[in-house]
Parts: structure tokens; C-alpha cells; sequence
């Protein structure tokens, strides 16, 4: 699987497989976002709006394990999910998922994550100031396009729903998806701080245009980015 | 959500048809609803082809509580969406798509309720196979699955932890303090099994 997962997503000119710690963050970002999938919401504000964890999990795992091992995570999730795994949200399970409403948010994880994780990799390869906007940019725009473009594809499809209903159907979902993906961008660069070769370890392996003074050091780049937050 | 109990929810032992059935005809089953819910342009036909699929359910032993569970956490989005097309494109139309929404999940709810796990996630290994010729490696999609089946309860766990101690302090209406220490303890958590699975030789790519 690790081989067909990375043919689809851009690798390092000199495409290297993945060791046992790849291994072990991609396991256990999938058991993360199965986690948060079955733990209660959180409450945000003062008036205590619960908020589900789910996408939240999906983003950061984009944003913490760039384009190829987050789709990796994310995709197996689903695989094990769609394969009878109780692990979707509320406990649910198995293909029957695709034929219900909410199958395009589902299809959409594992692209979001690879989709986020790629913008991600640019973002902190190319940029120093403003780290955090541009993170949530990214978030953003990923969210509008994959995940609530699918979900209304899929509420079309199997809902039978035309366009505007589906739209209007999903746009209840909007606020609580920019709490979380600001949520996620404080997150994902605490992470970073704490784990600086999280990603850019990767980042450093790429060919010599990349590898501008402030991406070659990730040392020095972390502390930046505190800076921005 | 310390143990693995949760994995065992929806396997039901038997011995029925059903039960002994392989794995790809079951799959094949569920295929054939799924194509059937974009064929089937009449309700009767749709609640036909249900009926038959909840006797199946029944005769594999199952139980009518366990089918009915399997359908519950779709009930009410389906009861909105049928009220809502009988009104926009009248009752013989909202029927059937109701119909075959549920015909599908009671086709994969069958699937899971006479398959062991373990044989499940043989058959999502067994995906991997045909792909062994492009660098495909089923031993390490195994492997990976087996660690993700492990470390779920660990999350769940951390996940509790870090809510109660973020109660303690009296932050437990701040998101950061929910969620961050819980991504810190999954990041150094995947590194520990990392480093302890190429303390063994394990998961290390063979080339």
C-alpha cells in the first residue's frame, strides 16, 4: 500500500521509501484521527459550543505529516473504516457509509490531509513571515474546495439533493470548520516548535533551489515562527 | 475506551449460509446493492430487494436489535431527507431514495455482522497483493494496521487524561489546552514505536 499511496503524491526528486518511524507516525495519525472520531466534542467559548474533532484531526495530521504520509494515515482511516472498523464518527462503520449523505465529507479526508500537508510543505519550505495566516490560508482553502465541495457533490449524488439545497444543506458547517482550523494552524506550529524535524526534515532533502538559509536551518526557523503566533 | 472492546462490536459468531459465505462473495453482495441504489428506478423493486436483504439478516441469526441498531444512526438525517423530497419531488420518488439508501447499509451491516475482524482486515491485506509488483509490501500494510488497531485505546486514553487535567486547572472551556497536549503525546508516542520497531528490525523498507 505504501507504494501505490505515494505514487499519487509528490516525493523528493530521489524518491526514498519509508523507514519504521514513517511507519509509526502514519499508524498512529490514523489511530489519532479514529480516536477523535469516538471521543466526545469540546467545548469552545464562553458558551461552550461543542465542536467534533474529527476534521480537526484530518487537518493536522495534513499539516504535521506533509502531502505523502498524511494521505498514507488519512487513507488507511478510511480503508479500515469502509472495511467494517467501528471508527467513523458516532461509531459507525463499513461500506454502507458510502450510500448515506455524508459519504463525500468521508471520500474527502484523505485528499484534504494530502491536500493541506502539500500547501503546508510550501509554506514552511518558502516562507518565514506570517506563517501562521498563510497555514490557515491553506487550511481554509483546502476545507472550501475538498471537503465541503465533495460533501456537497456527495449529498447530491446519494441525496439526490440539486445544487442550492446541497449547498445550503452544508453550510451550517462553515463556522465551526474556521474555529477548527484555527484551532488546528495554533496547533500544527506548536508542533513544529516542539518537534522541529517533524517535516521539515523531509523539506531539507529536496533539491538545492529549496534550500534558502531559513529552510536549511530548521533550528532557526522554529523560533520564527514562534515569533508570528 | 481503554480496551479493545469496541473492535469486537459488530461481529455476531454463527454458522449460518451467510457466515460460511467467502469474503468476496459477501463483498460482491454489498457491491451489487451499492450499483442496485443507482439502478433501481422503483420503490417497489427497492423494497423488494430490502426485504430480501433484511430476511438474510435475520436468518444469519443476527437478531432484529442488531439490525435495527445497524440503521439508527441514520434515522433521523433519512426521515429529514425523506419528508423533504416528498415534498419536492413527491412520495413514490422520496420512497425510493430512502429505500436504497438503506438497502445499501443493510447490505454492508451484513457483511460485518458475519465476518470475524481479523478476516476483514486479511481481505484489506489482501488488497495490497496485486499490487506487490509496483513495491507494494504486504507485510508492512499489515504491520501498520496492527499498530493502528494498538494505539487507538492509547489516544482515546490521552485524550481523557489530558481533558481531566485540563479540568483540574480550570481551562477545560480552552480548545488549545484540550487538544495540543494531546497532538504532543501522539507525535512522541509514533516516534517511541518507531524507533522500538527499527530496534527490531521491523518496518524497515527491504531494498
Amino acid at each position: 500500500m505504501t507504494q501505490t499511496h505515494s505514487a499519487g503524491t509528490p516525493q523528493p526528486a530521489k524518491r526514498r521509501r519509508w523507514n519504521a518511524t514513517d511507519l509509526g507516525l502514519i499508524a498512529v495519525f490514523a489511530a489519532l484521527v479514529a480516536a477523535s472520531a469516538l471521543v466526545a466534542a469540546i467545548p469552545v467559548g464562553g458558551l461552550g459550543v461543542p465542536i467534533t474533532l474529527q476534521t480537526l484531526a484530518v487537518m493536522l495530521t495534513g499539516l504535521a505529516l506533509g502531502p505523502g504520509r498524511a494521505f498514507a494515515a488519512v487513507g488507511l482511516y478510511t480503508l479500515l473504516g469502509l472495511a467494517g472498523l467501528p471508527i467513523f464518527s458516532g461509531g459507525r462503520s463499513g461500506l454502507g457509509i458510502l450510500a448515506g449523505p455524508s459519504a463525500g465529507y468521508i471520500i474527502a479526508f484523505p485528499l484534504a490531509a494530502a491536500a493541506v500537508g502539500w500547501l503546508a510543505a510550501v509554506v514552511i519550505r518558502r516562507t518565514v513571515k506570517f506563517r501562521s495566516v498563510l497555514l490557515f490560508i491553506s487550511a481554509m482553502a483546502t476545507s472550501i474546495v475538498l471537503v465541503h465541495g465533495l460533501g456537497i457533490i456527495g449529498m447530491m449524488v446519494n441525496a439526490k439533493l440539486d445544487f442550492s439545497k446541497a449547498f445550503l444543506a452544508d453550510l451550517p458547517f462553515y463556522p465551526g470548520d474556521i474555529i477548527k482550523n484555527v484551532l488546528a494552524v495554533t496547533v500544527a506550529i506548536a508542533l513544529h516548535k516542539a518537534f522541529p524535524d517533524l517535516l521539515v526534515r523531509r523539506v531539507r532533502q529536496l533539491p538545492q533551489k529549496a534550500a534558502t538559509p531559513e529552510a536549511a536551518t530548521p533550528g532557526a526557523a522554529a523560533p520564527e515562527a514562534s515569533a508570528q503566533q | 475506551m481503554r480496551g479493545h472492546g469496541f473492535l469486537l462490536a459488530n461481529y455476531v459468531p454463527g454458522t449460518s449460509l451467510i457466515h460460511r459465505m467467502p469474503l468476496w462473495l459477501k463483498f460482491l453482495l454489498v457491491l451489487a446493492c451499492g450499483m442496485a441504489s443507482f439502478l433501481i428506478v422503483d420503490w417497489r423493486l427497492a423494497a423488494g430487494a430490502l426485504a430480501v436483504l433484511c430476511g438474510l439478516f435475520l436468518l444469519s441469526g443476527a437478531g432484529p436489535m442488531r439490525l435495527f441498531r445497524a440503521v439508527r444512526p441514520l434515522l433521523p438525517i433519512l426521515l429529514v431527507l425523506g419528508a423533504f423530497q416528498w415534498w419536492q419531488l413527491g412520495g413514490p420518488v422520496a420512497v425510493r431514495i430512502v429505500l436504497n439508501i438503506l438497502l445499501c447499509v443493510v447490505a454492508a451491516s451484513l457483511l460485518t455482522a458475519t465476518t470475524p475482524l481479523h478476516r476483514l482486515l486479511d481481505g484489506v491485506v489482501s488488497l495490497a497483493r496485486p499490487f506487490q509488483r509496483f513495491g507494494a509490501d504486504p507485510e508492512r500494510f499489515a504491520l501498520t494496521i496492527a499498530i493502528m488497531l494498538r494505539s487507538i485505546p492509547f489516544i482515546a486514553g490521552a485524550f481523557s487524561d489530558v481533558r481531566d487535567s485540563a479540568r483540574a486547572r480550570g481551562l477545560e472551556r480552552n480548545p488549545r489546552a484540550l487538544v495540543l497536549p494531546v497532538f504532543i503525546t501522539t507525535v512522541a508516542y509514533a516516534r517511541h514505536t518507531g524507533e522500538a520497531l527499527a530496534a527490531r528490525g521491523l518496518g524497515e523498507p527491504e531494498d
